[in-house]
């Protein structure tokens, strides 16, 4: 596999990335819902970690179409 | 190794030319787009203000436009590989070799302000004391070195983008929020941190310490086309574009999210300045010897408003992307040192396993060599304010070269040599008869300029225009190529692309008049 090939592909790595990141994050937010910065009132684990999946799981979907 | 790899990386990158425009468009601006892009802004935003979003407005996307309509014709024409080898085929190979010294100090100061700011971020993590930081810095960065290369680095690249993106929009959105929004932020800041061209009419105006000429000429001209224009590691990735219509469409189509990028990095720097007036106890970190450690801004900032879970990927997205922009400019250095001036000029025709341990010892040198920077890095408030400089010695007189080798087909090998040493040394001596925040003016004190930046303009300034005048000079009365040898290289000597065939939305003249009329309501927006 060249590298250009890698690049082509660069969907499906970042999608999962950031399905992995977003959930761990959400998963926080949900389990540890009272954890608040010092100078912030949101949850804001849980809602970067749900922006991270949709972002994730909307890179997913581009590469599945690729492929498909 | 590192080195090998790079260079089977470049070509392997740039033969292939047939990777989509939407790919090459973001790594682009991601080549650019790291943690010291985003710790750097947020520190201007704090020091200078909105002002510091000229970089972009000014800057940075009409240097975008030019390469990517005037320029790109002929590097991807000339099918040159890196920036050094159209040197080499438009003028000759001396030329050539002073630009691989330049760059190859130009990475050694990028790595070590990176190791700097990554040795802090160790600091505010771990608690320790800062040079064992930053040998931990040094001693990671020489592991992954060693062990992956640049292999993929384009790839890694885009998705730390992605990364920074969105675990940075939050902290602008909450910081600005937390003041009030625009307006409640506004009111809580001078003036003149909240507009961009209001209040620079006479330097003594504004925090920067510059007037408009100096700004538009030093900035916006110089520094950023010399950036986007001659820095080889942004110009690659449009090179390995499927076609010329891909190559000019690349930075055209970067431009778009490179405009919107001040209000992640800048905003939020000026949002803390506001968050300090209210009491609410945030605080910047004090620079010895007086004022505020801006570098510490966007840090500071994430710990007061992302719990620890956001805090760990924020710190994670800073740590990832100083590391590999350590690692890309450390192996940069290594392939440009081992090949392009020991191979070339030291010691040429040897085995290929003697190259192999020279970039070996090159790697671990060029790392002492930036933990050396690191410390120099460390007395500036603002990394932005030292990479500017090294900027203002190495680039800007570079893009003179280039503006009148590809433009003016008299121009030749002897003119471009001597007009980039003059240029160098124009910047040299800028710096070492002036002085700003305590730095330079190592010879004599003829002019004090009121902030670092000021400074850094008018260096590049000099630098340029002495490089530009002298090469014109030295031109004029040495003999030039003759034209058969540089076909493909200089304007009128070079088929140039027409966009005939081409649906009306994907030419480069349109899209370059879209985004600039974009860019100009940006700027009539935050004047």
């Amino acid at each position: 596999m060249s590298g250009s090939d890698n690049m082509l592909d660069l969907r499906l790595p970042s999608g999962l990335f950031f399905v992995l990141t977003g959930a761990m994050l959400t998963g926080m937010g949900l389990l540890d819902a009272g954890n608040r910065a010092p100078l912030q009132q949101a949850n804001v684990n849980l809602d970067a970690g749900l922006v991270m999946l949709v972002f994730g799981g909307f890179l997913l979907l581009l590469a599945w179409r690729h492929r498909s | 190794m590192a080195a090998e790899k790079t260079r089977d990386h470049g070509r392997r990158l740039t033969s292939g030319r047939k990777v989509p425009v939407w790919i090459t468009g973001l790594a682009f601006l991601s080549a650019n787009m790291g943690a010291q892009e985003v710790i750097g802004m947020c520190a201007s935003g704090a020091k200078y203000g909105i002002m510091t979003a000229h970089f972009y407005w000014i800057g940075a996307v009409p240097a975008m436009i030019f390469v990517g309509v005037f320029m790109m014709p002929f590097y991807y024409g000339s099918r040159a590989r890196s920036v050094p080898e159209y040197l080499k085929l438009r003028f000759d190979e001396k030329t050539r070799g002073l630009n691989a010294i330049t760059f190859a100090v130009m990475t050694i100061f990028s790595s070590g302000i990176s190791m700097y700011a990554l040795g802090l971020l160790f600091q505010l993590v771990l608690g320790w004391k800062f040079t064992a930081c930053v040998l931990l810095s040094a001693g990671i960065v020489l592991t992954y070195t060693y062990l992956s290369g640049l292999t993929g680095a384009i790839y890694n690249e885009v998705l730390q983008f992605f990364l920074i993106i969105l675990g940075f929009s939050p902290l602008a959105i909450m910081a600005v929020a937390k003041t009030g929004g625009w307006a409640g932020m506004a009111a809580r800041v001078p003036d003149v941190m909240t507009h961009t061209w209001t209040h620079i009419a006479k330097a003594s105006d504004n925090p920067m310490g510059v007037e408009a000429f100096g700004l538009v000429a030093g900035l916006g001209f110089v520094l950023s086309f010399g950036y986007w224009c001659t820095d080889f590691l942004v110009i690659q990735c449009a090179l390995a574009s499927d076609s010329m219509l891909g190559a000019r469409r690349t930075p055209l189509i970067a431009a778009f999210p490179k405009m919107m990028i001040p209000f992640i990095v800048i905003v939020p720097g000026i949002a803390a300045i506001a968050l300090m007036k209210m009491g609410v106890g945030y605080t910047l970190p004090p620079q010895p010897g007086g004022g505020y450690d801006y570098t510490q801004t966007m840090t500071t900032l994430m710990a007061q408003f992302y719990p620890a879970g956001m805090l760990g990927v924020g710190v994670t997205a800073l740590m990832a992307s100083f590391m590999s922009g350590m690692a890309g400019n450390v192996a940069a250095f290594n392939t440009v040192f081992t090949f392009d001036i020991y191979q070339s000029y030291i010691r040429p025709h040897q085995p290929d396993t003697h190259y192999f341990k020279v970039g070996r010892i090159t790697t671990v040198v060029g790392i002492l060599l930036s933990i050396c920077a690191a410390y120099l890095a460390a007395s500036y408030n603002n990394i932005m304010d030292i990479l500017q400089l090294v900027f203002s010695f190495v680039n800007a007189p570079l893009f003179a070269t280039f503006l009148l080798g590809m433009f003016w087909r008299r121009a030749t090998p002897n003119g471009a040599f001597f007009g980039l040493i003059s240029g160098t040394c124009a910047a040299a001596f800028t710096w070492l008869l002036t002085i700003a925040e305590g730095k330079g003016g190592l010879i004599a004190v003829l002019h004090t300029f009121p902030s670092t930046m000021a400074q850094n303009f008018w260096i590049a300034i000099f630098a340029w225009s002495s490089c530009f005048v002298v090469t014109i000079i030295v031109s004029l009365v040495t003999k030039p190529r003759p034209e058969s040898e540089l076909t493909g290289l200089v304007y009128g000597l070079t088929v140039l692309p027409t966009d005939e065939g081409v649906s009306w939305y994907r030419r480069p003249g349109v899209l370059a008049i879209i985004v600039a009329v974009v860019l100009v309501v940006l700027n009539v927006w935050f004047r």
